[in-house]
């Protein structure tokens, strides 16, 4: 008896009584069919794109690796290559160093002061990008606020241009953008660790130091490795901020990209080089689900 | 077995939230080695009373005193006292022997030391194979067990149990009341429990602290808050105790009377002297408990209650059968519970039949309403 009236409000459901109508078969066209669309059928066609080639201004669609030959054997690329992911590594490792006190200060907030701090930190999701990045331009460039202020301080006599129109720029402006990236999945990590857990270890005498070490870091460890790799991948495919902030020596893989499908008109081996940047970004990710997922499975 | 000396003390302990109070000013002198628990339904201020003892709470008033000492502002980790949580707050990253060990590691004490402990704590409460396995691996009693070894390695003055029983189904719940009685007995430390479950407190304490409402209602051995409440709270807490109202009659030593619709009723009242100068005149209920009530008793003495009723009701309960009996009173019936040993071929009363019953006097108490 019990069974027949599980089967009947089993099929009470809105979603059971519309099985065996055209509904559920539309639904699931839907749900399939726009990623299908919007996202894997451009990634095909991007990878099919990169093995033709462009040469004197004619585009050949035989298909060939000579795009991807280029890329390794021209002097220019490989290095432009090592040093954005170097600098997006720095990016990320300067946006955890900054995001970890943030998100633990909040975490450690209550009630409503927690939330309304929160929304302060996300408000600049929500504002246009290229307005951020004048910003912080003009907090950087030569009359601005960071050199005003070590001018004031007297710790500098001139103002100082090591922070625009290099490399240096994109790496604060880039940090600054995605600070709120790497604060988030943190926060929420944080946000799990149970109470108890922290009173259990002080109860054990532990101090707060060790109560950090030993369980909050531990415990926030997949969230923090979630944060890195949002804002690495973030980073790395960035090309307005270098281009914006970066000048003549702020020369990152994204602008080259950028470059190719721009002034140098050679969509293949530009879709050449995004097939290498998709590749070093699907690593990226697998590498972190490997080791927040070894973090996470004891939880 | 409990000495008489004291080894923690509240001292008009109170807290409160704001206007709320949550708990008066309570006094409670736990005796060093004894097995005490604090009883009561939730929202009595038990978890508030462990908590500003464990140091996770500081009290609104009061002192907290260790061997006569003030340890009311200590922080949790200079307290020499371990908790085992309701959840076990286990640290679900490290495993068995990791866990079991952290009071030791955080104190530096040389690893070779940590382990031989974590061993020795993991055979005391029959883990010793498992100190690889991480907490999300074990069953809730083993995580039970896990959490005992862990408040235990570090030898506190004071062990604090927080309902740690309340995840665990029936069988298992009754297997680990035995398990903690033992365990403490072997290792000699006080233990303070907080349980809601009367039975379980029964079963396990050596003194308890029954409360509700931020107040301490009663402090005794089992046997005394079960047979002796004094207050009502108690006496309709513990099982289903019958309680007629009535107001208080003249005394004679070590017993009462109360003047009550099924007539005068004698009460003891021995180890309750604030009964015996109760003004007459003053409300307060009789109390006894069904099993003491005999059926068609054969004669009376004065050592006995009496009266007669209906039979309204039969339910057959396991080992006991309860009847529920409309008493003839002065204003109408006054429903009563009996408890009769219950035999395979049912119990000799039927619904509807008249019967007389008895109770004995030193079985009968009297509580102030």
């Amino acid at each position: 008896m019990s069974t027949a009236l599980a089967r009947a409000s089993v099929a009470g459901l809105p979603l059971e009584r519309l099985r065996g109508q055209a509904w559920p078969v539309a639904l699931a066209t839907i749900s399939f069919g726009l990623p299908v669309a919007f996202i894997l059928l451009p990634l095909m066609a991007f990878l099919t794109y990169s093995f033709f080639h462009v040469s004197g201004g004619t585009t050949y669609y035989d298909l060939t690796l000579l795009n991807y030959r280029r890329f390794f054997t021209d002097e220019i690329f490989l290095p432009v290559f090592w040093r954005t992911c170097l600098l997006c590594l720095e990016v990320s490792a300067l946006a955890i160093g900054f995001g970890y006190p943030v998100a633990f200060f909040l975490a450690s907030l209550r009630g409503r002061k927690k939330y309304a701090l929160l929304m302060m930190l996300l408000v600049p999701l929500l504002m246009s990008y290229i307005i951020k990045i004048y910003a912080i331009r003009s907090i950087l460039g030569g009359t601005g606020f960071l050199n005003r202020t070590l001018l004031d301080l007297g710790i500098i006599s001139e103002p100082l241009t090591i922070f625009v129109y290099n490399l240096n720029a994109v790496l604060l402006t880039l940090t600054a953008l995605l600070i709120p990236f790497a604060v988030l999945p943190i926060f929420l990590s944080l946000e799990r660790i149970p109470r108890n857990l922290l009173e259990a270890s002080a109860d054990l005498g532990a101090s707060d130091w060790q109560t950090f070490g030993r369980v909050i870091l531990p415990l926030s460890l997949p969230g923090t490795i979630t944060a890195a790799t949002f804002v690495f991948v973030l980073a790395i495919g960035d090309f307005l901020t270098p281009q914006m902030v970066g000048g003549q020596n702020g020369f990152t893989f994204g602008r080259i990209i950028y470059s190719q499908f721009g002034t140098a008109f050679n969509w293949p081996f530009g879709a050449a080089l995004s097939v290498i940047l998709a590749a070093v970004v699907i690593l990226a990710i697998v590498i972190s689900a490997r080791f927040s997922g070894k973090a996470r499975e004891l939880r | 077995m409990a000495s008489e000396r004291i080894l923690l003390e509240l001292k008009a302990v109170g807290k409160s939230f704001g206007q709320n109070s949550v708990l008066e000013n309570v006094d409670l002198a736990v005796r060093d080695g004894e097995f005490i628990t604090i009883l009561g339904p939730s929202g009595s201020g038990k978890t508030t009373i462990l908590r500003m003892i464990g140091g996770f709470t500081e009290p609104s008033r009061g002192a907290i005193l260790l061997d006569g000492r003030d340890i009311t502002g200590l922080p949790i980790n200079k307290r020499p006292f371990n908790t085992v949580f309701q959840d076990y707050a286990l640290f679900p990253h490290m495993d068995v022997a990791a866990n079991v060990g952290y009071g030791l590691m955080v104190r530096h004490i040389a690893r070779k030391e940590v382990q031989r402990r974590v061993g020795e704590a993991l055979e005391l409460v029959q883990l010793g194979s498992f100190a690889g396995r991480y907490p999300a691996q074990l069953s809730g009693g083993q995580r039970q067990r896990v959490a005992l070894a862990r408040a235990i390695i570090c030898e506190p003055r004071l062990i604090l149990l927080d309902e740690p029983l309340a995840a665990l189904d029936v069988e298992l719940r009754k297997q680990m009341q035995l398990f903690l009685k033992d365990i403490q007995r072997e290792i000699k430390t006080t233990f303070l429990f907080v349980t809601h479950d009367q039975e379980e407190a029964i079963a396990i304490a050596d003194r308890i602290c029954v409360m509700n409402f931020g107040r301490i209602l009663q402090l005794g051995t089992p046997r005394d808050v079960y047979y002796r409440p004094q207050a009502e709270f108690v006496a309709r807490f513990f099982g289903d105790n019958n309680l007629i109202e009535g107001v208080l009659a003249a005394g004679e030593s070590g017993y009462r009377r109360i003047d009550t619709p099924l007539g005068v009723l004698r009460c003891a009242i021995d180890g309750q002297p604030d009964l015996a100068t109760a003004p007459n005149g003053a409300r307060a209920y009789a109390v006894f408990r069904p099993e003491s009530v005999v059926t068609a008793p054969d004669n009376v003495g004065a050592d006995q209650n009496r009266a007669s009723g209906t039979v309204a009701d039969i339910s057959f309960a396991g080992a006991t059968t309860v009847a529920l009996i409309n008493l003839e009173g002065g204003e109408g019936p006054v429903p009563a519970r009996i408890k009769i040993a219950s035999r395979v071929e049912g119990v000799a009363l039927s619904p509807g039949e008249r019967i007389a019953i008895a109770w004995p006097v030193a079985e009968c108490r009297l509580v102030l309403a």
